[in-house]
């Protein structure tokens, strides 16, 4: 069993590694044909083409693409993802300082939408009646509400009118845990609000089946408190779309920060890609895909995992 | 024009007169309390871009972003409160007879972060690196621009002597914003430092809590002797891109200052904050074609003058651009030159524009493209439907890329640009006549002569002048198609910060001029 579930991990992490390469490659290849060269893009419309010449070939734009891609794996290897060609940065000291920040956010839009989204599920799916065509409703309502519109909407009402929570910006942990947990709480409800009603919907009709099931109808006839019964074994059996769901909405969050980042003033990972997109600063729009990347064979990981671990088939298998 | 009525101005009698006695009162010691102290501790200003996106050099950024740069840097000249250029790092300066020269002489007490001291050789050494083509600052002085320096002498340690290609009268005004902001001496050796650490001798110095592209701490430089004349103990700059969102951070408390945009004013001040406002910035359609090269209609300029009649300026700004003005002016309203005689002459007339068409042998008009970029789109999609109902077909092509941008000055005949005007001069040698807007190298008679006499105008009568001259042959021959003047709007904390004052027409308040609310 061990040896297996061995056996597993290390062919899920050589298929996670394979697949961050293959994305390396393909965005490596994306900026070369970006138009536009290095040098002309760090040193600007008035260069000469000497100047940019010289700059192009200090930065080796002009060696063969094979000999620049496995210099950039190597030192990328090394935690070096290179210099931004406008201001000369480290990329991976600039995305270490931002990269907390996108997921404070995600990670907190993750977790609320989940317990909410879950609770909603679960009520729906348990009481029916009028109440889950309540919570069916509202839940429609929340799917269709353009999260860029509840941000303004949340700002209107909680900062600008009664001043609970701070309109912009984002204080580190470190500097003060409690402002850190303001800073994030409107850009948080803003991104979960979606995420929650996704994650009811998933949550309701998992559960209606589970609740099909002949071993709760046993656990129901053996007098198991009813608690028990909805919250241990039949969200149990219903985890597995939930648990996706709720690794999906991650994924979908990690990559949709712009939208809260931009809103809310936040020196995230979003408000990265999008200036150096602007900017044409190819090794920063190279450094982000591949941190993106990272991240999200991560969570696909962990949640294979997961998987594994809730269904005891797959465990078996 | 009466400021107050009969009314407001017998209000305003009563409350100044109960202010006075409150002052005696207060002289003589009357009062028992003490009034609370300003709150000069920081200062939080919320802008719409990161001023440091490209590093620490002041010389690779324009004159917008010399607010930013000021608190790190000292310039050679500085903007005085009233517009006009006083001293910096040098204290005095002259031209020679013919203005080809002018010889500054420098302050002998300056010390940088990095420990180095302000001398002519320094200076020398900042202005050399004028043939660097990414330092934006200085491409109006670089070889071949318009106010070109062919030399940077050092006559003595504390004097420097600049050469120019051809007269410079009034070029002190210049070294008032980035252009004239001096690096030290391990910044300008080590120029590669300066991404990530400023050099500089100014009144603030970079603090380590800075985020780059989020909010830059600038903290009171002890070793500055001008850090007096600056209220407050810490600046940050904090970089909110979006407009509702810097309105939301002065009114929520996240910011004392805030650049707001028109369509948030009115947001603004119903919170209860206050704006101080200014003109200076014209939106304009620039002709980068005055010779036919890419569109063969726009070497005539009776094709040109049918474009300004043909645009519906009002329309525009009731749509796109409420609480901005219609502009017909290629000068801002604030300006010397500003006349209102080119409102009636050139407003709007889709009748006058067909005639003209006709005349200039276009009956049935023609078609050219012009590049947008994601701010001008929606502006130039109105215009286009003014330019079809006169028979012109404009194309609206999203750039692709930075480069095509840029390059449209060469490739397409007409382009579209917020301009400041806040030097004429500058802006028609360094941008117009000679400039990155002029590649197809147009000549014309009447603007060449009308910018080299507000260059020399000697006195307020003839700068007026010269600027109507220029404005007007500016508009009448199509070089320039001006749409709307923005606004620019400062939106303060009135708790916190005292009503904000520009610098002249300058659209960039000095940050020396925040002052606490007392």
């Amino acid at each position: 069993m061990e040896v297996t579930m061995a056996l597993f991990i290390t062919k899920r992490l050589l298929m996670a590694l394979a697949t961050v390469l293959v994305v390396a490659v393909l965005a490596f290849m994306l900026v070369h044909a970006m138009p536009g060269s290095p040098g002309a893009v760090s040193l600007g419309a008035g260069a000469t083409q000497e100047a940019i010449d010289e700059v192009n070939q200090r930065l080796g734009w002009n060696d063969p693409l094979f000999a620049q891609f496995f210099t950039w794996l190597g030192s990328a290897l090394q935690g070096d993802l290179g210099v931004s060609l406008i201001d000369g940065r480290s990329v991976s000291a600039d995305l270490a300082s931002r990269l907390p920040v996108t997921a404070s956010l995600a990670a907190g839009a993750t977790v609320l939408s989940a317990v909410l989204g879950i609770a909603l599920g679960v009520t729906a799916a348990v009481r029916g009646g009028l109440l889950d065509q309540v919570i069916g409703g509202f839940v429609g309502l929340l799917v269709a509400l353009p999260a860029f519109w509840v941000g303004v909407l949340f700002v209107y009402l909680f900062a600008v009118q009664s001043s609970v929570f701070p309109a912009t910006g984002y204080v580190p942990f470190e500097v003060s845990p409690q402002d850190w947990a303001m800073s994030l709480a409107l850009p948080v409800i803003t991104l979960a609000v979606g995420g929650a009603a996704f994650i009811a919907r998933q949550t309701r009709a998992s559960m209606l089946e589970a609740l099909q099931q002949e071993h709760i109808r046993t656990l129901r006839a053996t007098a198991t408190p009813t608690w028990k019964i909805l919250y241990i074994h039949a969200l149990r059996y219903a985890s597995l779309p939930i648990v996706a769901g709720i690794a999906l909405q991650f994924i979908g969050l990690f990559g949709g920060s712009v939208i809260a980042e931009q809103l809310f003033a936040m020196p995230g990972l979003g408000q990265a890609v999008q200036t150096s997109v602007s900017t044409h600063d190819a090794p920063a729009v190279q450094g982000v895909v591949v941190i993106a990347t990272v991240v999200v064979v991560a969570v696909n990981l962990v949640l294979e995992l997961a998987t594994k671990f809730l269904d005891p088939k797959l465990r078996a298998s | 024009m009466k400021l107050l009525t009969t009314t407001a101005r017998g209000s305003a009698a009563v409350l100044t007169g109960a202010l006075l006695m409150g002052s005696l009162a207060a002289c003589g010691g009357g009062s028992s309390q003490a009034a609370p102290k300003a709150d000069t501790s920081s200062l939080t200003l919320a802008i719409d871009s990161d001023s440091a996106s490209f590093g620490f050099d002041p010389l690779r950024v324009s004159a917008a972003q010399r607010q930013f740069f000021e608190g790190l840097y000292d310039s050679l000249m500085t903007l005085q409160p009233d517009g006009s250029a006083g001293p910096g790092l040098a204290k005095e300066f002259s031209y020679n007879a013919d203005n080809t020269v002018l010889t500054l002489t420098l302050k002998d007490d300056v010390t940088f972060t990095d420990g180095s001291k302000l001398d002519a050789a320094l200076v020398k050494a900042n202005l050399d690196r004028r043939s660097d083509p990414a330092l934006s600052a200085y491409s109006a002085v670089a070889k071949g621009g318009a106010q070109e320096i062919t030399f940077v002498d050092v006559v003595s340690p504390t004097q420097v002597a600049l050469t120019f290609a051809k007269p410079q009268p009034g070029f002190e005004k210049n070294l008032t914003s980035t252009t004239g902001m001096i690096v030290g001496k391990n910044g300008v050796t080590d120029t590669a430092s300066l991404s990530a650490t400023p050099d500089g001798s100014g009144p603030y110095t970079l603090d380590p809590s800075t985020v780059k592209g989020n909010k830059y701490v600038l903290v009171k430089n002890d070793k500055s002797p001008d850090a007096t004349k600056y209220a407050f103990k810490k600046v940050v700059f904090s970089v909110v891109l979006d407009p509702q969102a810097r309105a939301n951070a002065l009114v929520s408390g996240q910011a004392d200052v805030a650049m707001l945009t028109s369509s948030t004013v009115d947001f603004a001040k119903s919170k209860g904050v206050g704006v101080s406002q200014i003109g200076g910035t014209v939106n304009t359609m620039i002709s980068f074609d005055k010779i036919g090269k890419t569109a063969p209609a726009f070497a005539q300029e009776k094709v040109r003058q049918a474009i300004q009649y043909a645009i519906n300026r009002q329309a525009l700004v009731d749509a796109l651009h409420k609480g901005d003005i219609p502009a017909w002016n290629a000068l801002p309203k604030d300006s010397a030159g500003f006349t209102k005689d080119l409102e009636t002459k050139f407003a709007y007339s889709p009748e006058k524009a067909k005639s003209l068409l006709a005349e200039a042998g276009y009956p049935n008009g023609f078609e050219f493209t012009i590049l947008a970029g994601a701010q001008t789109q929606t502006d130039l999609q109105a215009v286009q439907k003014d330019l079809a109902a006169v028979g012109i077909t404009m194309n609206v092509k999203m750039a692709a890329s930075t480069d095509e941008a840029f390059a449209a000055v060469a490739t397409t005949p007409l382009g579209y640009a917020p301009l400041n005007w806040d030097n004429p001069v500058g802006v028609m040698y360094g941008a117009i006549l000679n400039g990155f807007t002029n590649v197809q190298k147009a000549t014309d008679d009447q603007l060449s002569a009308a910018t080299g006499e507000l260059a020399a105008a000697k006195d307020d009568a003839a700068v007026k002048a010269a600027a109507t001259k220029l404005n007007t042959r500016l508009v009448e021959s199509g070089w320039m198609i001006p749409l709307y003047e923005a606004l620019t709007n400062q939106g303060y904390n009135t708790k916190k910060v005292a009503p904000v004052k520009f610098a002249g027409t300058n659209a960039y308040p000095l940050l020396s001029s925040y002052t606490p609310a007392s």
